[in-house]
Order: C-alpha cells, then sequence, then structure tokens
C-alpha cells in the first residue's frame, strides 16, 4: 500500500525525518508512537505529500504521491485544524467532502451513521461554523470526515488527543470497527499507548526521526512499549 | 469545481468574523464604500469635462491616455504595499481529491476579485460611455475598455509573482522595483516621456483596435508564469510568503536591572519586534511625523488649534495606535499574564513607561520642526506634557472595554480585526478635549494661557503618576474577567 524509500526532511541541518525503508501492507493498522519531536507529524505530511522531502520518495501503490495526485482518490487524512474548512458548518464540511467522492446526500448520512454515538448529538445540527467548535469536537469532524468516503487508506494524527474518555472508548471501537469491516489501512499516530495497542496490529516507534522498532502487536506489546518509554 | 471553491470563498468572506462582530463598523465600512465609490463614479462621468477644462485645446480622451502608464505604475505601487497574497487558503484542500491544476487555478482566479482590480472599473466605465465612445464608437470604445481591464489584471498577476519572489528570490524583486523606479525617475527628469509613449501606444489602440492583442498576450504570460511557480510550489510551508522566522531579538540586558517592570518591558519589546502586526502599527504610527512637513506653513502656522492637533498626533500617534488595543496585544497569553506573580499594577507601569519613553523618542525627533519657529516648540513641549500626564491614563481607562482578542501575525493595514466603535469613540476625547480646554482661552485671544492649561494638567499627571496608575489599576482589576473572557473567544 504504501513504500517509503530512503526518505529524509531536514530543516536547518536537523535531520527531523530520516527513515531508510519502510513498507506497509494494504489492511494492516499501524500504530506510530514516539515522543514529542520524534517526526511522527512530519511523516504524516511526508506520506500526504505536504511538505517537500529533501531526500527520497513516498510511493502510495507504487506511485510517487508527489508526482502524481491518484492517492488523493483513496486516502482519507486528518492531522490538524488546517485540515478543516472552518468557515463551514460541520455539515456542509460533510457535504463538500462527500460531493468530492460522488456520494449522494443519502450516502453521507449513511456513512455518518457509525459516527453518531462519538458525535453524542454535539455534531450536527448545531448551527454553528467548525471554527466555533471546541477542539475535542474538531477532531471528531475532521476524523468522520477522513472515514467519509471509506477510503483504503485512513492517516489520522492523534486521534485520541483532546476528547473525553467516553469518546476515545467509541473511537477506539469505531476505528477497530473500520479495520474489519472495511479492511482500511491505518496510520494512526497516538501518545496513548494502550488505545494504539487495541486498534493497531503493528506498531512503530519513532525516536528523533529514526524508526527504531517495528513489531507486530502480542499480549507483551504494551509491557514492551512501557519498559521502552521508561527513562 | 472551480465554483465551489469559489462558493467556499465567497462564504468564508461572508462569515468572517470580522463582519459578523460590530454592526456600527459595518456602517462605518459601508458608508466608506458608498463614499469612495461614488467619488469614482463621480470622477468616471465628469473628468471628460475636468479634462477639458483643464487643459481646454486638447482631446479628453488624449490626456487620459497619457495618464494611463502613471496610473498603471501607481497601481503596481499600491499593489505592493496593499495586495495580500491569496495562497493559504489552499490548505484544506491539499489532502483532497482536488487536483493541483484546479487549486492553482482557484488561487490565481481569487485574486481577480480583489478590490483593486474592481475599483478603476468604476470610473473607466463611466468615463467610456461618456467620452469614448461619442468620439470613437461603442465597439472600439468596449475593445479599449478591454485593454485598460488586461493591462489591470497583467499589474495584478505580475506583483503576485514578484510578492511570492520576494521570499524566495529577494534580488528578483528587487531587480523589479529598480527598474520601476528608474523609469519613473527617467520621467522625471525628463529624459523619457511616459505621458508621450503612454498617449502613444493607447492612442494607437483607439485607432488600430486589433492591438488589444497586445495586454492580452501580457495577462496570458504573466498568468501562465503564476501558475507554474505556483504547482511547483504547493506545499503550505513553501506557499507562506513569510517563512518560520528564526528567533531575533535577544536579550535586553540593561532592562533587566529595572527589575520586573523591566522585565515586562522587554517582553512586550519582544511582542512588538516578533510579530507582524504590532511592528507594522508602529511603523504606520512613523508616518505622522511627517505631518509636520504638511502643516507647519502658512495658513496653519498663524493659529494654535490646528499646531497642537498636528502636537498631539506627532508625539502621541506610536502611543495612541498601539494603546488603543491594550491589552488585546496580550490577548493570546493573557490567561497566563493573570495567573503569573504579576500584579495589575506592574503590568500598567510597564505599558506607562513605555509610552513615555516612546512619546518623549518622538518628541526629539520632532524637535528640528523648532527651527521653523518657537512657536512650534513651545506647543510640542506642551502636547508632549498632554499626552504622557493625561492621555495615558485616558487610554488605560477605555483600556478595560478592549475585549476582543487579536491575531499577532496579520498586517494592520486594513486590518479591522479587534476594532470596534470603542475604537472610535476612545480616540475623539485624546484629541478633542485638549483643544476643548484650549477652545476658551483661544477665544478670549490669550493663547498662551491656554497652553499653559493644557501643559499645567500635562504636569499635574506626571506629579500624580502614583495615584493615577494606582486608579488605572484598580479599574483594570473591576474588568479583568470580562478582558479574559473576551480574549479566550478566538475569532
Amino acid at each position: 500500500m504504501l513504500t517509503v524509500k530512503d526518505l529524509q526532511k531536514v530543516y536547518n541541518g536537523t535531520v527531523v525525518v530520516n527513515i531508510p525503508e519502510l513498507t506497509i501492507y494494504a489492511g494492516e493498522a499501524i500504530g506510530l508512537v514516539g515522543n514529542n519531536g520524534a517526526g511522527k507529524t512530519t511523516l504524516f505530511r511526508l506520506v500526504l505529500d505536504l511538505i517537500r522531502p529533501t531526500k527520497g520518495e513516498v510511493y502510495a501503490k507504487d506511485v510517487n504521491v508527489a508526482k502524481s495526485e491518484d492517492w488523493k482518490a483513496y486516502t482519507g487524512s486528518h492531522l490538524d485544524e488546517g485540515f478543516l474548512i472552518d468557515y463551514l458548518t460541520a455539515e456542509e464540511y460533510f457535504k463538500f467532502i462527500g460531493d468530492l467522492h460522488g456520494l449522494s446526500d443519502g450516502d453521507i448520512t449513511e456513512r455518518l451513521l457509525p459516527f453518531v454515538d462519538l458525535f453524542n448529538d454535539e455534531i450536527l445540527n448545531q448551527r454553528k461554523y467548525i471554527r466555533d467548535f471546541s477542539k475535542g469536537n474538531q477532531k471528531k469532524i475532521g476524523i468522520a470526515a477522513a472515514a467519509l468516503s471509506n477510503p483504503e487508506l485512513l492517516i489520522l494524527d492523534e486521534p485520541f488527543a483532546n476528547l473525553d474518555p467516553s469518546s476515545q472508548i467509541r473511537l477506539k471501537n469505531l476505528l477497530r470497527h473500520l479495520r474489519d469491516q472495511k479492511r482500511m489501512t491505518m496510520l494512526i499516530s497516538s501518545h496513548d499507548l494502550s488505545h494504539v495497542i487495541e486498534v493497531c496490529e503493528r506498531i512503530l516507534i519513532l525516536e528523533k526521526g529514526q524508526l527504531v522498532q517495528d513489531m507486530q502487536t502480542n499480549e507483551n506489546t504494551l509491557r514492551e512499549l512501557e519498559t521502552y518509554f521508561t527513562v | 469545481m472551480l465554483l465551489t471553491l469559489l462558493t467556499h470563498q465567497w462564504k468564508a468572506d461572508v462569515r468572517s468574523s470580522v463582519f459578523q462582530k460590530g454592526l456600527a463598523l459595518n456602517i462605518i465600512m459601508g458608508l466608506l464604500i458608498l463614499y469612495f465609490g461614488g467619488i469614482f463614479l463621480f470622477l468616471g462621468f465628469n473628468i471628460d469635462d475636468i479634462l477639458l477644462k483643464v487643459f481646454p485645446s486638447q482631446d479628453p480622451v488624449a490626456v487620459f491616455n497619457g495618464g494611463m502608464l502613471y496610473y498603471f505604475l501607481m497601481d503596481l505601487f499600491f499593489r505592493f504595499m496593499l495586495q495580500e497574497m491569496p495562497v493559504l487558503a489552499v490548505q484544506p484542500y491539499l489532502h483532497l481529491p482536488v487536483g493541483k491544476n484546479r487549486l492553482v487555478h482557484f488561487v490565481l482566479v481569487k485574486s481577480v476579485f480583489s478590490f483593486l482590480n474592481v475599483l478603476p472599473l468604476l470610473f473607466m466605465v463611466p468615463f467610456m460611455v461618456s467620452a469614448v465612445v461619442p468620439a470613437y464608437g461603442a465597439g472600439v470604445a468596449s475593445v479599449w475598455l478591454l485593454a485598460l481591464v488586461a493591462l489591470t489584471l497583467f499589474n495584478n498577476f505580475v506583483l503576485l509573482y514578484f510578492k511570492r519572489q520576494l521570499a524566495a528570490k529577494p534580488l528578483y524583486t528587487l531587480a523589479f522595483g529598480v527598474v520601476v523606479s528608474a523609469v519613473m525617475l527617467l520621467d522625471y527628469f525628463d529624459l523619457l516621456s511616459l505621458n508621450v509613449a503612454s498617449r502613444a501606444a493607447f492612442g494607437q489602440l483607439l485607432l488600430q483596435p486589433w492591438l488589444v492583442a497586445v495586454p492580452l498576450l501580457l495577462v496570458a504570460v504573466a498568468y501562465t508564469f503564476n501558475f507554474r511557480f505556483l504547482k511547483e510550489h504547493t506545499y503550505p510551508e513553501e506557499l507562506q510568503v513569510r517563512k518560520a522566522t528564526k528567533v531575533s531579538g535577544s536579550n535586553i540586558a540593561f532592562l533587566s536591572r529595572f527589575g520586573e517592570i523591566g522585565k515586562l518591558i522587554e517582553l512586550e519589546l519582544k511582542l512588538i519586534w516578533r510579530n507582524k502586526r504590532p511592528k507594522s502599527t508602529l511603523v504606520m504610527s512613523a508616518f505622522i511625523l511627517f505631518y509636520g512637513v504638511i502643516f507647519y506653513k502658512e495658513p496653519y502656522m498663524d493659529g494654535y488649534a490646528m499646531l497642537i492637533f498636528v502636537g498631539l498626533m506627532m508625539t502621541g500617534m506610536a502611543m495612541f495606535s498601539y494603546g488603543q488595543f491594550v491589552p488585546g496585544w496580550q490577548s493570546t497569553h493573557f490567561d497566563a499574564l493573570l495567573t503569573q506573580r504579576i500584579s495589575i499594577y506592574q503590568f500598567l507601569k510597564a505599558k506607562y513607561w513605555m509610552f513615555l519613553a516612546v512619546t518623549l523618542f518622538a518628541y526629539l525627533i520632532t524637535l528640528p520642526y523648532g527651527l521653523l519657529g518657537y512657536k512650534i516648540l513651545i506647543i510640542n513641549t506642551v502636547a508632549l506634557l498632554y499626552n504622557i500626564g493625561v492621555n495615558v491614563f485616558i487610554i488605560f481607562y477605555f483600556s478595560a472595554y478592549n475585549t476582543s482578542r487579536l491575531d499577532l501575525s496579520r498586517g494592520s493595514a486594513f486590518n479591522w480585526q479587534g476594532v470596534g466603535a470603542s475604537k472610535f469613540v476612545m480616540m475623539l476625547p485624546l484629541i478633542i478635549i485638549p483643544l476643548l480646554i484650549y477652545m476658551p482661552f483661544g477665544l478670549m485671544d490669550v493663547p498662551y494661557v491656554g497652553l499653559a492649561t493644557i501643559g499645567g494638567l500635562g504636569l499635574l499627571g506626571l506629579i500624580f503618576q502614583k495615584q493615577l496608575l494606582q486608579w488605572s489599576a484598580r479599574w483594570f482589576m473591576k474588568h479583568k474577567y470580562k478582558l479574559a473572557t473576551g480574549f479566550r473567544q478566538s475569532e
């Protein structure tokens, strides 16, 4: 699904991301963990062609993401509030994303159904602009919009951050559902080790831009991760 | 698709928080637009008569044509100052299945609807109808108009291109600026007549309408250049004209000797230095220092009221324009300030000393105007005393009403964020009260007693500054919750 080759991003002489090789297979759910400044978001931005790599390439389905825009059709993503069009209402935004993927109004309503619990009656029919929602609710809108098109590849940066405990659990179940039912390939970063282990079957640890560990999730993973991050 | 993007743009403008906040502000904006629009329309319909009166023997169309090149050069200058880069708006679309070509077209097409492009039409069209059509017929006249519109758009795209290059290749932009200035200078020294060139070019156009192809081609070329450049650089970090700047402005050692107050001043200086809006506010207020050049001559020199006004503005403008938003400058971290070990009294005292310093500085800079007459010297000194003795506290009084959050990263020209009705109300007493104080003395023909009174009030304020500051702090305390709540509402 995704292949990273020899990827490097350098800011003012500091190497922020340096990944010689990484392959992600279709249907895999990948959890990306690492401390602040490890380069998680930068890696996502490189995958989404939002920043120009200093060196190397990212291939989605064997096509370089910087050269062709084919990946946009099957990729849903939400990194931060910059992905939202903040002067639209939530409905208008979903409608816009839906239109881009040729979804009818009915389709959109239907695809938002799994999100009803997560939305907790705070998102739809609110008569307010996205910029006026709280951070947590903005995040919910972004995640729903990213998943709206049933993308083959779903990229989320810190989806659990800013959410209340109930929403975190609901989101976790929702992501598991998407992974099992729709066979989505997922790339999720999180600081919450237990959540990410429950959702993802493969964990990557990033440190100072380098990929230091690549493991399959099993019953010992949480302990291993905790050991790793205990300083 | 392009249409959807444009409707989004429309929504963004209509729903922008600036419009939704103050009704009073909208009315004032509306009146301003009507006023300027009206002036342009009036000019458009009457300019042929005016030109006939000024240049009786010449064809008004030819005179108008002669001015066109000047106009387009001026237009370039204004665009350089005012035109914004419509760029970051594409960020929310980059990860969506919207083609890059479309987005780039969108960014470019969007720039066409700027008021800088629409406003000239307001006088070009009426002039065409009232002067060009009767002389040359509707067909040729519309070709003429088309050529002018094309050149306006050419300016639009050329400037967008060079302004964008400013970040990547400053030399390009500099070279462009040098060429434009060189042309202006050559014209000024009569080595090259823009007037004649302009007349010839636009005159030919009226005789041979097919020449309109030239400006149209120019637009196409400029558009293509922009398109290519943007297509290559659709990455948000490269599109931003202003890149993530390096940390500038180091610690100012001598300020730390003044304890807490010194630290607060240092903090505020960094805030000004490192953010666009406060910086441009101060830079713009520096232009007021040239007021003297305009006003220090007959007939103003005979009276006093006008000179008092000029003196107040020149010494106080930096304080007025920066002070009118206090404490909004700290709006993003106001909560942090309230929870730190800083008292409101210290906070205001730091501001007070800053205002004192900057006002004194403006006074010193404008001292040379005193060579034009000792009267100016006296009046400016009086204005200085009044500004730092009385006006400071008026600003502090009104600051308790500044509950709107400011985005420091945007420039201050045409930026109405945080500008509410209270701003207009507040600017008035700063200027009007001293003039009112002076008025009876002026009427009684004892101007120097009036000046002494104004200056005396200022001195009183200086003497009782501690008490006044304490009173301001108490006043501020009373309003701090309201302020903090207002600042927490982003946009």
